[in-house]
């Protein structure tokens, strides 16, 4: 089990961490584990169930899809501070895309089954983590629609 | 303004001498006009301002030795006088007491409260130095100088005759020349005297000193005499040395408001307030009540406080400056920033006493020296005049080399230019033209000791041709065009530069003028976007500037197969790495307008303002030079009001459609 003191003062370093209040970074501190990726490690399979979100703490992590053909293609990378694998907010869903650990990196991670569980009996905790999931996937959906614009195109 | 006394015929008429021996008939003098003498004398060690009854009473024969936290007494070899510099009390206790009683209230049958009338008998002041007087006019401009004004120290200041005494010596911790405030006395006396052998000679600065200098038993000084006055404040000046550079140091410390040394000054500070009670222009005050026991009557006394005070800023919800470093940062960046800002000067004389006076020996200079270093003199270019100035017109240049840098996109350097091609800036473009291919206009992306690279993308007939040129080739140039990046107004910023796929390189110019003077900006970034990673340009000096410490390199591609290891996403993602504070960046931003719009709107949301961002515009040039009328956008030229324009001067033409 890690120190929750720990896991608070790492979320505290992640732009989605740090502005919760104490009891729901509590909350998710006991909620989730810390875990070490090695590079090139394969965190989360695209259309696997999806049952684990995390929030990158240090490293790089690359959100690969394959396309036919081509082969696995990255979309995105993902920077500390941002997550993985938030398709676990919404039950019986699937992985929308690999993910794989580009160097050594650090995620607090929790599984879908608690973390669904607890949003729905939690409110405090659902009202904070929606939103930021919410940041995190309008981010994400803003540089889609540039690099859908292929701006450098020839 | 009464100028310094210079050994001028016109000057020493108006000059005296009085002997040392008949120095109490100045003092005599002074007590007899119904005047209070306050002057040097030694208490405890030190040479203060108190009351003195006579020339006796003065510190004859003694010199204050100090240094960053030290002062001594010393015996002189001779009886000078004045042969000190300042001690640790200053005449604002005179104009502006510690302890000041301005206002009592009651309610004992009657509720009501009463100020004081002002009581300042007459008083004189003896031995008042040059960067004395500028505090005293410091505290004019703080007390009486604004809408609202302190009339106990309009009357202190009022009925106070001063006699000024030039400086003949000089201490460890004086630094007046540096802030212009001496060794010479120029004014706001009523009488000045430079100490020499034997004597004084004496000059009256109003009808008021005129009439006391008259009681005197004086006489001509000889010309000897007057010169040896001058002389003996001149080689003050040569003792103190170079002055610091203190041009720009409200500028400049107001850049600086984040620098390590704060917290590092503030671990050695213990806080104990001696710096702002010995300092002469400190001004700020606390109100202290003092009431009965029944609460029926009650005096409020202003007493002197300080800025190092755990409790000055403090309110009911906590304390807006609760870190030492906040407080000593407070104080530093009061006295030589924002006192500008609220009264038109520093608020430092350099008197020296907040160095000598300071237990644990701050030296405010050594500070300032390394939280605010001087910025050297920007000397802002202006471009170079182009050559072949006219369409049609070129100067023949030679390729030395061609470098692919990606499937389409090849550098070539280019020799035996014109040597103002050499002279261009980074920005500036070229118009190249070979026999048979209309001009086209291309960035030089390099400035090399006997060259320019030109990276050329093959998107047409001529930067097709261009791009198959081989070593040894011809090409035409005009040129160096256009507007060039602002790096100078980046000193001291933080600068960031934002490229898109080939525009970096109209950027790599600036990217090799920003590294090589790395120490003159806050900080160097370059954010990098392109659509693959095959796509990048200048892969070796990517490769060099990512592992340099002069700049900070992020890269990041739209896209990418399993083997890239880097970041992907688009360049605008790069900015949630920016933790810096965003009003103080100057942004240089080229790369498609879509992309540049979308980095804009980026950095605009962080913070950065609109006339910080400069952008590099494109349009179809035919000649470079404004006559042809491809490239108008509104009101402008792109090739000679631009391509480089502050955002600010574009408007709502930047991304608008259809201009």
């Amino acid at each position: 089990m890690d120190d929750h003191a720990t896991v608070i003062s790492m979320l505290n370093h992640t732009w989605f961490g740090s502005d919760l209040a104490p009891e729901t970074q509590e909350r998710l501190a006991k909620l989730g584990v810390i875990q070490d990726f090695e590079a090139d490690e394969v965190i989360l399979h695209e259309g696997d169930e999806a049952n684990e979100m995390g929030i990158l703490i240090s490293g790089q992590l690359a959100l690969r899809t394959l396309v036919p053909e081509r082969g696995p293609v990255t979309i995105l990378s993902v920077e500390p501070g941002d997550i993985f694998g938030w398709s676990a907010v919404l039950s019986a869903t699937q992985v929308q895309s690999t993910v794989v650990a580009t160097e050594k990196s650090k995620a607090l991670v929790i599984e879908g089954t608690k973390l669904r569980a607890a949003l729905k009996e939690d409110h405090a905790l659902a009202a904070s983590l929606y939103p930021r999931v919410l940041i995190a996937v309008a981010r994400r959906l803003r540089a889609t629609r540039l690099q859908l614009l292929d701006l450098f195109a020839r | 303004m009464i100028t310094t006394p210079a050994p001028s015929h016109a000057a020493a008429a108006r000059q005296w001498f009085l002997a040392r021996a008949d120095l109490d008939a100045l003092i005599a003098g002074l007590r007899d006009s119904g005047r209070r003498v306050i002057g040097p004398t030694i208490r405890e060690d030190a040479i203060v301002y108190d009351e003195i009854q006579s020339a006796a009473d003065l510190p004859a024969g003694w010199h204050d030795e100090q240094s960053a936290g030290r002062y001594r007494l010393e015996r002189r070899t001779d009886e000078q006088v004045f042969g000190y510099t300042v001690g640790p009390t200053s005449w604002k206790r005179f104009t502006f007491p510690p302890n000041l009683p301005i206002a009592s209230a009651h309610r004992t049958g009657s509720f009501g409260f009463e100020q004081p009338t002002p009581d300042a008998p007459p008083v004189a002041f003896v031995g008042v130095r040059a960067c004395e007087i500028a505090a005293l006019e410091i505290q004019d401009r703080v007390f009486l100088g604004g809408q609202f004004t302190d009339e106990d120290f309009r009357a202190r200041r009022a009925s106070a005759f001063i006699v000024a005494v030039q400086c003949t010596t000089s201490s460890g911790t004086c630094f007046c020349t540096s802030m212009g405030t001496g060794p010479e006395v120029h004014g706001g006396y009523d009488i000045l005297m430079t100490e020499i052998d034997g004597g004084f000679v004496v000059h009256a600065g109003s009808p008021e000193g005129a009439a006391i200098v008259a009681k005197l038993p004086t006489r001509r000084p000889s010309h000897a005499e007057a010169g040896a006055a001058v002389d003996r404040v001149e080689s003050v000046r040569t003792q103190m040395g170079e002055p610091l550079p203190m041009a720009g140091i409200d500028e400049r410390l107001k850049l600086q408001l984040d620098h390590p040394r704060w917290a590092v000054v503030a671990d050695r500070c213990v806080e104990c307030g001696n710096c702002t009670m010995a300092c002469p222009t400190c001004f700020c005050t606390s109100v202290v009540e003092k009431s009965d026991m029944e609460g029926k009557r009650s005096t409020t006394d202003r007493q002197w406080d300080s800025c190092f005070d755990v409790a000055f800023a403090k309110v009911a919800g906590g304390d807006f400056r609760s870190r030492p470093r906040d407080r000593y940062r407070q104080w530093l960046t009061h006295k030589f920033s924002t006192w500008f800002d609220q009264f038109g000067s520093s608020g430092c004389v350099g008197c020296g006493r907040c160095i000598t006076w300071c237990p644990v020996a701050i030296d405010v200079r050594e500070e300032l020296g390394v939280i605010a270093p001087p910025i050297a003199p920007v000397i802002r270019p202006v471009a170079v005049e182009p050559v072949a100035a006219s369409p049609g017109s070129y100067s023949i240049a030679r390729v030395a080399a061609v470098r692919p840098e990606t499937e389409d996109t090849s550098t070539l350097t280019l020799t035996d230019v014109d040597p103002a091609f050499l002279a261009g800036r980074p920005g500036q473009f070229v118009m190249i033209a070979l026999p048979a291919f209309p001009a086209v206009p291309i960035s030089i992306s390099r400035f090399r000791a006997n060259g320019i690279d030109l990276t050329i993308r093959a998107v047409g007939p001529t930067s097709t041709a261009l791009t198959n040129l081989h070593p040894g080739a011809k090409v035409g140039l005009r040129g160096p065009l256009g507007t060039f990046w602002p790096v100078e107004e980046a000193y001291g910023r933080h600068a960031v530069v934002v490229a898109g796929g080939v525009g970096l390189s109209p950027l790599h110019g600036l990217v090799d003028a920003l590294v090589a003077n790395h120490d003159r900006f806050e900080s160097v970034s370059l954010f990098y976007g392109s659509r693959t990673p095959e796509d990048q340009l200048f892969r070796d000096d990517l490769d060099t500037w990512s592992a340099s410490k002069a700049i900070d390199v992020a890269i990041t591609v739209d896209r990418a197969g399993p083997e890239w290891k880097g970041r992907v996403g688009v360049v605008t993602g790069l900015f949630d790495m920016i933790s810096w504070d965003c009003t103080k960046v100057t942004a240089f931003v080229v790369g498609p307008e879509r992309m540049m719009q979308a980095s804009v709107q980026g950095l605009i949301s962080k913070g950065v303002p609109a006339d910080r961002i400069c952008v590099s515009m494109e349009r179809h040039m035919e000649c470079g030079i404004g006559l042809c009328g491809h490239c108008q956008m509104a009101g402008r030229f792109v090739c000679k009001d631009g391509p480089v324009f502050r955002l600010n001067e574009l408007g709502d033409l930047f991304n608008r459609e259809g201009i």
